[in-house]
């Protein structure tokens, strides 16, 4: 169990130590820290799913918005208490806010093309996370 | 009504009758011209609002016969194009041409993984597909193989191997892992190379060199083609993994630990590229500036040492990483907890992992993007430079020029941000320079340093291997062995394939033409 102590040990800043780190892990993480994926289960985030928009929003948004990533990282800071870092977890999300992020960039998140995203993929993105039913 | 900027040297109906052409050899969805399209393709990064490299129109092609015919009609009408993989080449100018109002072509919609062979480990992939696509596919698919992620994994697999960017696990030299592209040339001619040119291409992912001359290289960091397909070298999954970070107390350190690294990693017995880091590097993804200081000029040191205190680190950090049998993986921490132990006084703490175990635990690469936190450093819409000169493997010269360069930082009044990554014979010294893009004095810092760091290295000898849109030609410039004659060599070929000069005029310094 030597990883776990030491991640015990060096707390969370070893997780996130270097920017080529490939820790993600929350095993070990401190209690009252609310749970997390690990690296790999955000970054395979929706890969199974039934749910075209759910698969989609792993795809092309979990890398950074699933578990400890830039997008998460970022909301955290800037988000009231309470509001969930993760965007699969808002319950306040509107398709077409989401849709206007997307394609204008916010802060410090680069705009995502149609030719990477097209409009149809940010519409099942956009209603996934607005809780709103698939077209 | 569109603002966009003609490229150049092409009248407006001249430019109307082109993207009409595009628009009827890629289809509506191949064609992205709209004012909010082309912002989209602007550097994320850019100093100010980063107009001066902003394309006209964004070419996205879905199949290799329209790159083809993009490539013909360019021609046609004197078009520019400027191929990118995915475009996520962020710290070097993410998708922008080096030239405004050139043709941006995407090849993000040709995403297929076309074929993965579990058993001789390699891939055959399009240019579209990224890091986070082909772990997902290795993964979903059960295949025991695993990839070189690199820092910012977003990115397109194969761009960043063209761009020589590398990762962090065995075959991390991500260029020396294609194996065989697939070529549109810039008259639009199809060509394979290596074993890719032998019939259906049996063995195009099992010898890297063919008969003849190889050009695989030919097309990395270039203009004379645009990369369609790429084998690649995948490793297989290993019985053992460890690993360990190390932390270095002192700045001097940099001096002994390096020469320790670079002999295991020449040996072989360390087997991937090893990063070398200093605090900031950890507190700008875990952190913001303003958290440890609020002042004018460069972190002082009390804060420097403050990071090191909170997070446990040295100034100097590394990360180790053996992959092998579970004899060879011990062994190799046995050498390990002999050359460092004693040295630094405490021991080793090795995270390690046996196949069947959960990977969480392993040294795999898995891909990420938490390293584009560090951009939120000084606040604002922040963005990264850097200047990473090929430097030899020798401790006390790295050293030397370190605490150089760390000077100028300070002088500048820039927050020190460095690491070494040591490769199979070299070692980058990698400066990052962060800033707020929208803050003039910011950029300015960031430019007026870059530009230092080019002269200084270039006193020693040394020159950068990948440049920034905004810095092509002064980093050709340093590569001036016979009055620049490289720099003559590539613009000669350039001319010869390319005599329009189609494919991304300016790129490493090279067509600079028109």
């Amino acid at each position: 169990m030597a990883f776990r102590k030491s991640l015990v040990g060096l707390g969370a800043a070893l997780v996130l130590l270097g920017a080529c780190s490939d820790e993600g892990s929350d095993a070990g993480g401190s209690a009252a820290a609310p749970a997390m994926p690990t690296q790999i289960e955000a970054v395979t985030f929706g890969l199974n799913s039934d749910v075209a928009g759910e698969r989609l929003y792993g795809r092309e948004c979990a890398y950074c918005h699933v578990g400890r990533n830039t997008g998460t990282t970022m909301l955290g800071k800037r988000l009231p208490e309470g509001t969930p870092a993760q965007l699969h977890e808002r319950t306040d999300l509107a398709a077409d806010y989401v849709k206007i992020v997307v394609r204008n960039g916010m802060v410090n998140m680069p705009p995502l093309s149609r030719a990477e995203v097209s409009d149809e993929e940010l519409e099942q993105i956009a209603r996934w996370l607005a809780k709103e039913p698939a077209q | 009504m569109s603002s966009s900027p003609l490229p150049t040297g092409v009248s407006a109906a001249g430019f109307s009758a082109a993207l009409a052409a595009f628009r009827s050899a890629l289809g509506e969805q191949g064609v992205l011209d709209t004012d909010q399209d082309r912002r989209t393709y602007i550097d994320p990064y850019a100093f100010g609002d980063g107009l001066d490299h902003e394309s006209s129109a964004i070419l996205a092609p879905a199949e290799v016969a329209e790159v083809q015919e993009a490539v013909r009609i360019a021609n046609r009408f004197g078009v520019a194009l400027w191929p990118i993989s995915r475009g996520k080449n962020y710290g070097y100018g993410a998708a922008a041409p080096v030239r405004r109002g050139d043709v941006i072509l995407d090849l993000s919609r040709m995403n297929r993984i076309l074929d993965v062979d579990e058993k001789q480990a390699n891939c055959l992939i399009e240019p579209g597909v990224s890091f986070f696509d082909l772990f997902d596919h290795l993964w979903k698919e059960e295949i025991p193989l695993w990839m070189s992620v690199p820092g910012n994994s977003w990115g397109s697999v194969v761009g960043n191997a063209l761009d020589r960017g590398i990762g962090y696990t065995p075959l991390g030299d991500n260029c020396e892992a294609i194996c065989g592209l697939e070529v549109v040339m810039p008259d639009g001619e199809l060509v394979r190379t290596g074993m890719a040119a032998v019939g259906e291409g049996k063995t195009w992912r099992n010898y890297k060199y063919g008969y003849g001359p190889a050009w695989d290289q030919m097309f990395m960091q270039s203009n004379l083609g645009i990369v369609t397909k790429a084998g690649l070298w995948l490793q297989p999954e290993p019985e053992m993994t460890a690993a360990v970070e190390i932390a270095f107390p002192e700045f001097d350190d940099a001096g002994w630990a390096i020469d320790i690294l670079c002999d295991l990693r020449r040996r072989d017995i360390i087997q991937h590229n090893v990063v070398f880091g200093s605090p900031v590097r950890a507190a700008s993804v875990l952190t913001q500036r303003a958290e440890w200081y609020e002042g004018e000029g460069a972190l002082p040191e009390e804060a420097e040492r403050a990071i090191m205190e909170r997070f446990g680190l040295g100034w100097w950090n590394a990360k180790v990483s053996f992959f092998g049998p579970e004899f060879q993986v011990e062994g190799s921490m046995q050498l390990m907890r002999d050359l460092f132990e004693e040295r630094l006084g405490k021991e080793l703490e090795f995270r390690t992992w046996r196949k069947g175990e959960p990977y969480d635990a392993s040294a795999r690469g898995v891909p990420t993007t938490v390293g584009l936190q560090s951009v939120n450093w000084y606040g604002g819409r922040g963005g990264h430079l850097s200047f990473a000169p090929v430097m030899p493997q020798d401790g006390a010269e790295v050293l030397a020029y370190a605490k150089r360069v760390k000077d100028i930082y300070r002088e500048i009044g820039q927050d020190y941000y460095a690491t070494f990554t040591i490769g199979r014979r070299h070692i980058n010294n990698v400066s990052l320079i962060l800033y707020d893009r929208d803050d003039p004095a910011s950029t300015g810092r960031a430019d007026q340093l870059f530009n230092r760091l080019v002269v200084e290295a270039a006193k020693e000898g040394y020159a950068e291997y990948r440049g920034h849109i905004d810095y092509m030609d002064t980093i050709a410039a340093t590569y001036d062995y016979n009055d620049n004659a490289l720099l003559r060599l590539n613009d000669k070929v350039k001319a010869a394939l390319d005599p329009a000069n189609i494919i991304a005029p300016g790129r490493n310094g090279i067509g600079r033409r028109g």
